[in-house]
């Protein structure tokens, strides 16, 4: 659609040049003078030319390209310009100076070329205006577009002023707006904005072209000013001559004042574009926030950014890791840019002064302006390493020196006050930036932490039976559960043979995570022994044995084991140290504790001595709690324990009630008893109701 | 939780250890601490006075576990006195009687501590 709109403008264009050609030709010949032909000769200029600037303000549309490569294209634009008029101009001359009076096919070429001149001319100053026109709008202030406004209103004026069919009063018009044009011109030409954006090398192209197209212009106006030109173009279109000249005086001034302008910049060119860069570089600052989960990634933006901050040739990051026992600072240099590791050590190491300590000394960032001579730095000269000064800025984070950022340049005085306030502030942001990232680190180490200690309390409760036996002679509930993710307690069932049952009770001491191992041990060694020993003394005994090796010193396992005999009808126990088993028996109750020690306690002899079991007759509805000391040693809010006679007046209470129901009973009044839902100890209940036959 | 406190006396060749309040996780490293010291300076013979002590858990007893094998090797004991029948349960479910001598007094653990001097 743009591009049909573009051939639309330039064709429509070129068939009202060919119209005007022909009819300027045929007036040569044949009076045309009928009424309103001068008007529409008039206006279809005007026409043509407003067609041409929509053809070429299209063409502008869209196309991104630099400020200086537009220039030179204009310069370009009137060099062709200027040759051709200037061509015309010697055609004319020696035209004239041939003969006096032209003949027609020569009044027809002097036509033709008019025209081409004219049009020229006319889409050169269009073009021109444009161009400035962009230029002022660049980085627009509020007056601007106001005073360029001014100067086109001013100029159509002067050119309407100056058409044919005016009355002769608008020629006077027409020579007071000329100043005042000329004066908005001026105005407009302070508005150089655009070179103070330029690189230093646009500003070269700047100057050059400023200076060509000032003389282009400023001939084109010379030129314009020649009676020949002027009568070309004044046959072609009376006001074309006016605005040629006034664009002619606007791109003279125009460009004559970005000359200047630019010239007046170039020392500053440097300062602005290093500005400019550190500027983009600290934008860049928001990259470090994102990279803090990626350390790697992080410090090796750190460096590279820096290379781009101070424009250094060699930069790295060293972090401090600790300290060694004789006070010597351990440091890691964790990125590193156009330098290797060896050179680092070099360099930092090997000084009679260590550079490293100077920093962590004084807390504050080293400038050496001179490598060679400087005596903290002399030994580099030895090394072969170009480094011609040498910037280090320490890493502060709460008060602490967390690590040193070095950038390096390969000449003498390479970094100057700025460099220092910005690699500083640069610094900060690295700083916070590793702090940071060093406690999402943390954090996750501590969630898969966490996680780990899940997949822990899974596996010890895949320790624990998963159900309890059946029994139609007796009725069984049982419950574990500690108080940290994972504890020491432990409770088991092992079905010896058709006839017997085993049931153990224990108890690590400690808590938390070397009491499960010690409990996932017990579990093993109770699991195999139950199947050999024939009697619970049997079991403690060799229990304790395969535990007295493993076992810490200051670790021991309290432990309780029965054996049912079912058509017996008998328990038969014994106790390592562990908690007495609760027994109602009818009206009766009592805490069975034959003598024992702890597993772990005592050697093979002693403890085998001190060992005893105890064998009990069961009768219907006996009941027989096992239990851990997170029971009996539960505390009310005075400190108090819950003890063992509450244990066993409740499971004497609740007697005619199901195994369930008393361990349901027992775990109620603990918990009112505390006045807490959660434990302060691992806590353990098996509880068994003998049923009989 | 109560605090737990460590008071030492030492005389005629006997160092008595006196201990008040909770002894539990917590706390045991202060008695460990205190145990360390006395083998450090040599001191091997020990009487632990329970008087005050109103609580011990498994892992106040096994500070008594860790030391013991380390003073009887030096020809010293640890023994203890004066405890609440409440502690003392707790020492005579695990079998420390076996273990340990456990007096009323402390004064019966001193002599028992220079009637094996003089043999």
């Amino acid at each position: 659609m743009p591009r049909l709109k573009k051939i639309l403008f330039f064709t429509g264009a070129v068939l009202l040049f060919v119209l005007i050609f022909i009819y300027d030709v045929a007036r040569l010949t044949v009076s045309l003078d009928f009424g309103g032909a001068e008007y529409l000769r008039e206006g279809s200029v005007f026409t043509a030319f407003l067609l041409l600037y929509f053809y070429i303000q299209s063409g502008r549309v869209g196309r991104a390209v630099g400020i200086p490569k537009n220039i030179g294209k204009l310069l370009v634009y009137a060099i062709l310009v200027v040759a051709l008029t200037s061509s015309m101009l010697l055609f004319g001359a020696s035209l004239a100076a041939q003969t006096e009076k032209l003949s027609a096919p020569q009044a027809a070429i002097v036509e033709f070329l008019s025209l081409i001149v004219g049009i020229a001319l006319g889409v050169f100053s269009l073009s021109a205006l444009l161009t400035i026109r962009d230029l002022l709008l660049y980085k627009r202030k509020k007056g601007t577009k106001r005073n360029l406004v001014i100067f086109v209103i001013l100029l159509l004026a002067n050119n309407v002023a100056a058409l044919p069919v005016m009355p002769v009063e608008a020629k006077f018009i027409a020579s007071m707006l000329f100043p005042l044009a000329v004066i908005m011109i001026i105005v407009n030409s302070f508005k150089q904005n655009w070179i103070v954006y330029l690189s230093r090398r646009e500003k070269l192209y700047a100057i050059a072209y400023g200076a060509l197209l000032f003389i282009v212009f400023v001939v084109l106006n010379f030129l314009t000013t020649q009676s020949v030109v002027e009568r070309a173009l004044a046959s072609l279109h009376q006001p074309l001559h006016n605005f040629i000249r006034l664009n002619s005086i606007f791109g003279a001034v125009y460009f004559g004042m970005a000359f200047v302008s630019a010239l007046f910049h170039l020392p500053t060119a440097e300062v602005y574009e290093r500005k400019q860069s550190e500027l983009t570089s600290l934008h860049n600052l928001s990259r470090l926030v994102t990279q803090v989960f990626d350390f790697p990634d992080l410090v090796n933006t750190v460096t590279s950014m820096t290379l781009e901050v101070v424009g250094a040739k060699s930069a790295w990051l060293e972090l401090i890791k600790g300290k060694r026992n004789d006070g010597q600072v351990l440091v890691e240099v964790v990125s590193l840019k156009n330098i290797s590791r060896e050179q680092i050590e070099a360099i930092t190491v090997d000084a009679d002064l260590s550079l490293r300590q100077l920093i962590l000394d004084s807390k504050r960032s080293l400038l050496i302006d001179d490598v060679e001579s400087d005596r903290r730095t002399r030994h580099i000269k030895k090394l072969n390493i170009s480094i011609g000064s040498l910037l280090s800025v320490p890493l502060v984070s709460h008060n602490e020196i967390i690590g040193i950022l070095h950038a390096t340049k390969d000449f003498q005085y390479g970094f100057d006050q700025d460099d220092i306030d910005v690699l500083t502030t640069f610094a900060d942001h690295v700083s916070i930036a590793i702090e940071n990232s060093k406690l999402i680190a943390k954090s996750l180490e501590r969630e898969r932490f966490q996680q780990e200690i899940m997949v822990a309390q899974q596996m010890q409760k895949r320790l624990l039976p998963q159900k309890v036996p059946h029994y139609d002679v007796m009725d069984i509930a049982a419950l574990s559960d500690p108080s940290l993710e994972v504890g020491g307690d432990y409770y088991d069932f092992a079905t010896l043979d058709s006839d017997r049952l085993g049931i153990v009770v224990g108890d690590v001491s400690g808590k938390g995570v070397s009491a499960a191992f010690y409990m996932a041990e017990v579990k093993g060694i109770f699991q195999s022994l139950s199947k050999l020993c024939a009697s619970p003394r049997e079991l403690v005994m060799r229990a304790n044995q395969a535990l007295m090796d493993s076992l810490e010193r200051r670790a021991f396992i309290s432990l309780l084991y029965a054996i049912i005999d079912i058509p017996k009808a008998q328990m038969t126990l014994a106790r390592a140290g562990h908690c007495p088993m609760v027994y109602v028996s009818g009206n009766s109750s009592v805490l069975v504790r034959p003598t024992g020690i702890g597993l772990g306690l005592a050697n093979d002899r002693q403890f085998d001595d001190a060992t005893q079991e105890t064998t009990l007759k069961l009768k219907n509805g006996d009941i027989c709690v096992f239990y851990t000391d997170g029971v009996n040693e539960s505390r009310n809010q005075d400190g108090e324990e819950f003890g063992f006679d509450r244990l066993v007046e409740i499971a004497t209470r609740s007697r005619m009630e199901s195994a369930e129901r008393i361990k349901e009973n027992i775990l109620n009044e603990i918990r009112n008893y505390t006045g807490n839902s959660s434990y302060e100890d691992d806590m353990t209940l098996v509880v068994i109701k003998w049923l009989g036959t | 939780m109560s605090e737990f406190k460590i008071n030492q006396r030492d005389g005629e060749g006997i160092s008595v250890i006196d201990l008040k309040g909770y002894l539990d996780a917590h706390t045991a490293t202060d008695l460990e601490t205190a145990f360390q010291k006395l083998l450090n300076d040599k001191k091997y013979n020990i009487i632990v006075n329970c008087r005050d002590l109103s609580y011990i858990s498994s892992a106040g007893l096994g500070v008594f576990m860790a030391y013991i094998e380390d003073v009887r090797k030096n020809n010293g004991d640890i023994k203890l006195s004066n405890m609440s029948p409440k502690v003392y349960n707790v020492f005579d479910l695990l079998g420390f009687p076996i273990l340990y001598e456990i007096y009323k007094d402390e004064q019966e653990a001193i002599v028992k501590f220079k009637a094996k001097a003089k043999s």
